[in-house]
């Protein structure tokens, strides 16, 4: 029989297999957890910090990813808190203020309530989720892509900066890329990017419904858990 | 060497050693520390050496070149006895001296003395100069008294004697009791109790456990590790030893950064050394431990000297840091059971042993116990390596020991922790150094580096420098740290140039706080500290900034200008060939002007001028 662990999510008992992620269980059970980088069946790293949640223990909370945090027995975790709704729709302005031809972003930006951006938009092509490296290295094996430089330039690279031979081709990249999807009113050329929002009708957050996933359109763009499972 | 293969070989060994040294009638002692050898004091090794022999001394002076002495303001340094005499700013000159009259005759050589900065009065030894003698040196003593590369040195003050102890006849339970309530607590900046820290790691049940030395310092400005190992490498290694006997570890790893060429190269040695004396491998010194140590080489990434992102890189992969919900002493290294703690955390546990936890915890405030090292750089007369008791304050810190401000200049803050720490107004210099209160006041103690500002110093200009520092050295896994601590460069700098806008101050503490909290390893948590600190205790300066379109300290060059005051221009003209950029224009006896447009700021003409005739407005 498989071992369980149970756990309380914004108040809701949650049974979920020993040792899967908090937000795997939350997924699970119909709660969601905005999230981005995280892809079923890869390794979570925890890089775009969209999921953080609110681990409460010994008196206090702390605010943490949770696709990295493994569910443990009697945890209690808050995900849509006023604190975890305001950190996260900071992070989702700074991923949109850096990449907003990405349908995937502007969605992410829109589920998480940004409604303006106070940042200059920078239009980069890229917001190092990771999601074609995680692929090509662990579901495919070949190791055809890889970070490479540190901070600032940090970027996604072949191995010397050349296609490998051992790259099979298989496009799960860019399949898998947040950004191969541009915003519903086509590209933004540099210097007219803008906060789209236009999706904002699809996303049903009733306000006595918040956090319960009812599989909107907005996952579509990115593969959202729900849409790929 | 033979081999050790017993507890009374050491002693034997040591004692031998102690009868040697006997003969020696005086001993020479020079730094030769990273910051002495900057000044050279290889020269004046090799002139001291060269005139011993000359002198035909060789026999009875011993020439001992150590590891940094702390007063490296003075360097390269020197110190004799017996007589305690020191000598500082020397040159390969003064060794003719030095031999015939010191050595020699026990006559001091009074132009070399140090002479009080306030009093101007000449002081003849070590132990009068205040630099010292406001100190509490414990692990700092040691780098007088040995040579990092000669383990023989080690034995003959001691060394390896808290090991003996520990394998002869202490638990590791009890080795962890010990600690525990001697109340040491992490120096890398943390400041989790070490004892807690072993325990927890004791209690997993796993074969192989490690133990780790973190050395892979990387603030701006300090290098307390450093000195720690290039002076005394073989204390750290013993530490490594107690601390794997009371875990259960057979294995450690000591990891430090490249940059530090010296402290890899004493450390190899001081590894090599130990194990040809049977002090480090299988069965140590014929007891059933077995314990080894390998040294892992940094590749010069801040962000390594962070817990997860070192154990990610000693594994051989890029340094990034890993979640850390699951704590590193049930899954640290190869994910097996891992002791992290400092260079001075490991340097401080065989004193512990040796001397018993309350000889430790009667040093020290209530929740902070011992002694600490801080390397004090920036805006005061005496910089170097200052070690104190914990509680002391701030003020007595820089003005005891540091001797106040170095050029005149009123201060006006200090930076502690580095870049993850926060500057502190004066108002605060009577808080006692801790780490709990320094934590309240919105610093840290982090390693312990400590920069003084003087009013020539703009907070505005500071917190961009940290910015731009953790920028650079962000690695760039979490949204938070990479695109967040860009976004917050790129307003302060805003704020620097003169661009800046109300709502950007409000938007820049949300965004601080929004890193602090989401953040994946410490780096990026503690990367909004210098801005938080500066906004909190130097809100006007920002105003100032914002409102004004003002630097207050003159320091902004976007907005600042240079002028020269007519009624005190004489004409010289040396301005005007100072300039690099031309920006000076003028006839010879007749006030001179600055061209705005071409004018750099650079400042050059301001030290040229002898008339305090250029303002900066």
């Amino acid at each position: 029989m498989m071992q369980t662990v149970t756990l309380k999510i914004d108040g809701t008992p949650v049974r979920a297999a020993k040792g899967s992620s908090v937000l795997d269980a939350a997924i699970e059970c119909g709660i969601c957890i905005p999230h981005l980088c995280h892809v079923p069946f890869l390794k979570d790293t925890g890089a775009c910090r969209i999921c953080i949640v609110e681990n409460v223990r010994n008196g206090g909370s702390s605010v943490t990813a949770s696709c990295t945090l493994t569910a443990q027995e009697g945890m209690v975790i808050r995900t849509n808190t006023e604190k975890i709704q305001k950190l996260r729709r900071n992070i989702a302005e700074l991923l949109v203020a850096q990449a907003p031809n990405s349908k995937a972003v502007q969605d992410v930006a829109v589920r998480c309530g940004v409604k303006e951006v106070r940042y200059p938009f920078r239009n980069d092509n890229c917001i190092q989720c990771g999601r074609c490296v995680r692929y090509c290295t662990e579901m495919w094996r070949a190791n055809a892509l890889g970070f490479v430089g540190r901070g600032k330039n940090r970027r996604v690279e072949f191995p010397f900066a050349m296609r490998p031979e051992f790259c099979k081709n298989c496009g799960s990249c860019t399949l898998y890329c947040p950004m191969s999807v541009t915003p519903c009113g086509g590209p933004m050329k540099r210097g007219e990017e803008s906060l789209c929002g236009k999706c904002e009708s699809q996303t049903v957050m009733t306000p006595g419904m918040i956090g319960a996933c009812v599989r909107c359109d907005l996952g579509k763009g990115f593969q959202c858990t729900r849409h790929v499972l | 060497m033979r081999k050790l293969e017993h507890f009374e070989e050491l002693e034997n060994l040591r004692k031998k050693v102690v009868a040697q040294r006997e003969k020696i009638r005086s001993t020479v002692i020079i730094c030769g520390g990273s910051g002495c050898k900057a000044t050279r004091c290889l020269s004046v090794i090799d002139a001291v050496k060269k005139e011993i022999v000359k002198q035909g001394l060789g026999h009875e002076v011993l020439l001992r070149t150590t590891g940094c002495h702390g007063f490296c303001e003075q360097g390269p340094l020197m110190v004799v006895e017996p007589g305690n005499f020191f000598y500082g700013h020397l040159t390969a000159a003064d060794a003719q001296e030095i031999v015939s009259s010191t050595l020699k005759n026990g006559e001091v050589v009074d132009r070399l003395l140090y002479a009080d900065p306030l009093t101007g009065k000449k002081i003849k030894t070590e132990a009068e100069i205040p630099f010292y003698s406001a100190q509490d040196r414990q692990l700092l003593k040691y780098s007088k008294l040995l040579d990092p590369c000669s383990i023989e040195d080690y034995i003959a003050v001691g060394g390896y004697k808290a090991l003996v102890k520990t394998l002869t006849g202490i638990a590791p339970k009890t080795v962890i009791e010990e600690i525990k309530s001697s109340g040491l607590r992490g120096r890398g900046g943390g400041g989790f109790p070490t004892g807690r820290k072993w325990a927890e790691a004791r209690s997993v049940r796993e074969d192989e456990k490690y133990v780790v030395c973190n050395a892979d310092e990387g603030d701006p400005g300090a290098y307390m590790d450093r000195c720690v190992l290039e002076s005394n490498p073989h204390l750290v290694i013993e530490g490594m030893m107690i601390g794997a006997w009371a875990v259960g570890a057979r294995q450690g790893y000591i990891y430090v950064r490249n940059e530090y060429p010296l402290a890899v190269q004493h450390t190899r040695l001081a590894v090599k050394k130990a194990r040809e004396f049977g002090l480090l491998g299988e069965n140590i010194l014929g007891s059933p431990f077995s314990f080894d140590v390998d040294v892992a080489r940094g590749g010069g990434a801040f962000v390594c000297g962070e817990s997860t992102a070192l154990m990610t890189s000693l594994e051989g992969k890029v340094g990034e840091p890993r979640p850390k919900d699951i704590h590193t002493v049930k899954e640290g290294l190869w994910n097996k059971p891992t002791v992290l703690n400092n260079v001075e955390t490991w340097a401080n546990v065989p004193s512990i042993i040796v001397n018993g936890s309350g000889w430790f915890a009667s040093k020290g405030t209530r929740g902070s116990k011992g002694t600490k090292i801080f390397a004090l750089t920036g805006q005061v007369k005496n910089t170097g390596l200052v070690e104190i008791a914990m509680g002391t304050t701030l003020h007595d810190i820089i003005f005891k020991i540091g001797g106040g401000p170095k050029n005149g200049k009123a201060i006006k803050a200090v930076q502690t922790g580095g870049p993850s720490g926060g500057c502190l107004p004066v108002s605060k210099f009577e808080i006692p150094v801790d780490f709990d209160t320094l934590y309240e006041t919105g610093s840290i103690m982090g390693s312990g580096g400590m920069v003084v500002m003087d009013e020539g110093t703009c907070m505005v200009d500071v917190a961009k420098y940290f910015l731009k520092f953790l920028q650079d050295e962000s690695c760039g896994k979490c949204v938070p740290c990479r695109v967040g601590v860009d976004r917050m460069l790129e307003i302060v700098t805003d704020i620097a140039e003169g661009r800046g806008r109300r709502e950007q101050i409000s938007l820049l503490q949300e965004l601080a706080e929004t890193v602090a909290e989401t953040s994946l390893c410490g780096l990026g948590k503690t990367a909004p500290n210098p801005v938080l600190s500066t906004m909190r205790y130097f809100a006007d300066e920002y105003a100032a900034h914002v409102d004004e379109k003002r630097c207050p300290a003159g320091v902004c060059k976007e907005l600042i200008h240079y002028d020269i005051l007519a009624e005190k221009c004489t004409g010289c003209g040396v301005c005007l060939r100072s300039c690099p950029y031309d920006a000076i224009k003028g006839e010879k006896k007749k006030a001179h002007a600055i061209e705005e447009p071409i004018c750099r700021k650079c400042g050059i003409c301001i030290t040229e001028c002898k008339y305090d005739a250029i303002a900066v407005g």
